[in-house]
């Protein structure tokens, strides 16, 4: 008796509970749906952390009364911002619009956490670059608008480099080299620049040198992430930091900008979003950077890297995909949002409209006066644009990180990092089922 | 319901039916003053729990590319045995076992012998090194991570700058050194606290037993050793079994050192890599690194506990 009167109780209380959570969840969508559809006014939800969006959102709440979009500001991508969003779809309350990178766009895809707005943004295509709309289109569908892209470029102290006796920045990479080596020895407490642990960054020099990652073949991934072309980019930062002609503080962290601002670290192979940064993480150095092209591996035939670049996403279970895919496009295209994102976010914009902006021509006072979007403008011709991401880019960019931490304290080899990588990131498609060549 | 009405109205004829009627309505009471704890029990703890071992035995299926939705299958244990079949989990494993094989008896002991300090009649200043030793506690977990991570940072820390005075090159963030110095950030943070524990256990030994050890000529290290340890050892197994607990679920101090020490892998501990699997949006994944390290933890503290216990009968 006393038995059953507590199975009782507990089968109250599990039903109490399950109502519980059942009435929050169902009372909570409903709500969401009938506010978004009270008085015409249809209203989105868009999650990012770039700065200047925020803005350019204000900017479009404006001019569309019948569109309200609210940004959220989340932690970046890879500090926890994708893992929200992913959870978020799974959930499935995840918000209609995200800023996702074109890194991981195919790993959302893979995920489930997408929506096919290919009938609604297709119109927009002509907008683009090719290449940058191929970044937001898998497999045929279109999941989102692209925003920007992100050339790379030597970043350098003008006044130092002078004093260490370089008096152009390097061209080649042999010249890097050989300027690394000259500075260190005029100073050894000196640097030319900073191997950091940054995966991205990494990945852009491996675009540059034509060594790619990640294919398909007919319905299987593959992965050269161990490539001979891999190896020989590889190979070459080892070398230098064998003969430890680099720093190797964190990537973006404070001491890598007490280093360049006392003069340690002369320059930085960065995307074009890092001169802002730059700027103002080292603000005592104002007018004395500069911008020049990224040093290339054959100075006859000038090909350049790529780092980052986002698309505005429509994510799973949005129910206004359209009013969606009108806002992103708008964010991308319109004169007065992407003069904002450039001066704001600093962005190099991936619409074709966007590369004659005014604002792209304003000189910049921490770089000397120099109109810094010239060089970035100059180098897109030649950036190879037949890159590819993998679907698991966040586990491969978690080991490479991993990696090229270790590999800066000499706990590996770059070359051996390649290979463990790529070993971790077939296990890894494997674990989550997709199918990869070679295994 | 017309059965209770019928019963209810039978209870009224006979002594004996009027009891099980008294036991049966008793039910209703019961659930009612049982649901205020009940209802969040269920929801909050047991739910998830529950929720996380069903994710466990299910893994997601892609075909091809993966590029449509997923679907969710059914895999049992497999996903036990790839996460005991990876080596980096493997690792992170055995390396909170390794840290807390040498930290917990490490900082208990020093718990211990501060806490006799300050129970000891000859010292000075009770109050004022009460407070310091356990000020490290009330200091968020996070910011005594940070500031460790900057007196132990390359090229920031005094420490090594010190050392490098004397002639000694130090370099507290290479491999080797990562668990001595996540093992000192745990030992500063935790000790005092432990302290205070294992010192409110002297406290309540009447002080007669000491006076009596004195009189009988015992020294005041005889009188710590023979009686104060013996009597506060429920307090010394307690606070074991809490930092066995506390070292299993190790993140902070690693994740926050991550940001000057980037040789530290993203699955230096199993929470670390459980996280790690969330960001690769592997959920099944991290839900079995989760049931997992649970377990381990649970074997561990309740060993603990089975292996005082048949001593203390022994003894």
């Amino acid at each position: 008796m006393k038995a059953r009167s507590h199975s009782l109780a507990a089968a109250i209380a599990v039903l109490a509970a399950a109502a519980l959570v059942a009435g929050c969840s169902s009372g909570g969508s409903g709500a969401a749906d009938s506010a978004a559809s009270s008085g015409g006014v249809v209203k989105l939800d868009f999650w990012g952390w770039a700065p200047g969006y925020d803005q350019s959102v204000a900017l479009f709440n404006q001019t569309h009364p019948n569109i309200q979009v609210t940004f959220d500001k989340t932690a970046s991508g890879s500090k926890g911002g994708y893992t929200k969003m992913l959870t978020a779809a799974k959930a499935g309350n995840a918000p209609c619009l995200g800023q996702v990178g074109y890194e991981t766009l195919p790993s959302f895809a893979a995920a489930g956490a997408l929506t096919d707005v290919t009938k609604y943004a297709g119109d927009a295509k002509g907008q683009f670059a090719d290449w940058t709309w191929k970044q937001v289109t898998i497999g045929g569908q279109t999941y989102g608008i692209p925003v920007d892209t992100a050339p790379m470029a030597l970043m350098y102290r003008k006044d130092l480099f002078a004093k260490y006796g370089i008096s152009t920045p390097p061209v080649t990479w042999d010249e890097y080299a050989a300027d690394a080596a000259k500075v260190h020895a005029a100073d050894p407490s000196v640097y030319l620049g900073d191997f950091g642990n940054d995966s991205y960054n990494y990945a852009g020099l491996a675009w540059q040198a034509g060594a790619g990652w990640f294919g398909t073949s007919g319905d299987q991934w593959q992965v050269t992430v161990d490539s001979a072309a891999n190896q020989k980019v590889a190979g070459y930062w080892q070398g230098l930091l064998d003969k430890k002609l680099l720093k190797t503080d964190p990537s973006y962290d404070p001491s890598l900008y007490s280093d360049m601002a006392s003069g340690k670290v002369l320059s930085d192979v960065n995307a074009v979003w890092d001169a802002p940064i730059i700027a103002g993480s080292v603000k005592d150095g104002a007018g004395q950077w500069a911008v020049a092209p990224m040093p290339v591996w054959d100075a006859a035939k000038p090909v350049y890297g790529n780092d980052g670049g986002s698309a505005t996403a429509v994510l799973k279970g949005c129910g206004h995909a359209k009013e969606a895919a009108e806002f992103a496009t708008w964010m991308s295209t319109n004169a007065d949002s992407v003069s904002n994102l450039i001066k704001v976010t600093g962005i190099y914009p991936a619409a074709t409209s966007g590369l004659t902006n005014p604002a792209l021509s304003a000189p910049d006072a921490f770089y000397g006066g120099q109109t810094i979007f010239d060089v970035f403008k100059a180098e897109t011709a030649h950036i190879s644009t037949d890159w590819q991401w993998g679907p698991t880019m966040t586990q491969t960019s978690t080991d490479l990180g991993d990696g090229l931490g270790q590999a800066g304290t000499g706990g590996t080899t770059l070359p051996n990092m390649l290979a463990t990588v790529q070993g971790k990131t077939v296990a890894g498609m494997k674990q989550q089922g997709l199918s990869v060549a070679g295994g | 319901m017309t059965t209770a009405l019928h019963e209810r109205a039978a209870g009224r004829t006979t002594a004996a039916g009027a009891r099980r009627a008294g036991r049966r309505r008793r039910g209703r009471p019961v659930a009612l003053f049982l649901a205020p704890f009940l209802v969040p029990f269920v929801a909050l703890y047991a739910a998830p729990i529950g929720y996380t071992i069903y994710q466990s035995l299910f893994r997601m299926h892609r075909s091809g590319l993966g590029l449509t939705a997923p679907t969710q299958v059914f895999v049992g244990i497999a996903n036990y045995a790839t996460a005991l079949g990876n080596a980096d989990f493997r690792g992170s494993l055995l390396r909170v076992l390794l840290i807390g094989l040498v930290q917990v008896p490490l900082m208990l002991l020093l718990a211990l012998g501060l806490a006799l300090l300050l129970d000891a009649k000859s010292t000075l200043f009770k109050r004022f090194f009460r407070l310091a030793f356990f000020l490290p506690y009330a200091l968020p977990g996070v910011v005594g991570a940070i500031m460790w991570s900057y007196l132990v940072a390359p090229g920031l820390s005094p420490i090594t700058a010190l050392g490098h005075q004397l002639g000694l090159h130090l370099d507290l963030t290479s491999n080797a050194m990562l668990a001595p110095t996540i093992g000192n950030m745990l030992t500063w943070g935790w000790t005092g606290y432990n302290m205070l524990i294992i010192y409110s256990a002297l406290q309540a030994i009447p002080a007669e037993l000491s006076e009596a050890a004195t009189m009988d000529g015992c020294s005041a290290f005889g009188i710590a050793w023979r009686i104060k340890v013996p009597l506060v050892r429920p307090a010394l197994v307690l606070t074991t079994v809490f930092s066995i607990i506390g070292t299993a679920q190790l993140y902070n101090e690693p994740t926050i050192l991550h940001n000057v020490a980037p040789n530290l892998s993203s699955t230096y501990t199993p929470i670390s890599a459980a996280y790690d699997a969330v960001n690769a949006n592997n959920f099944n994944a991290a839900a079995t690194e989760s049931v997992i390290l649970a377990l381990l933890a649970f074997v561990l503290s309740f060993g603990f506990l089975k292996l005082v216990q048949r001593r203390g009968g022994a003894l």
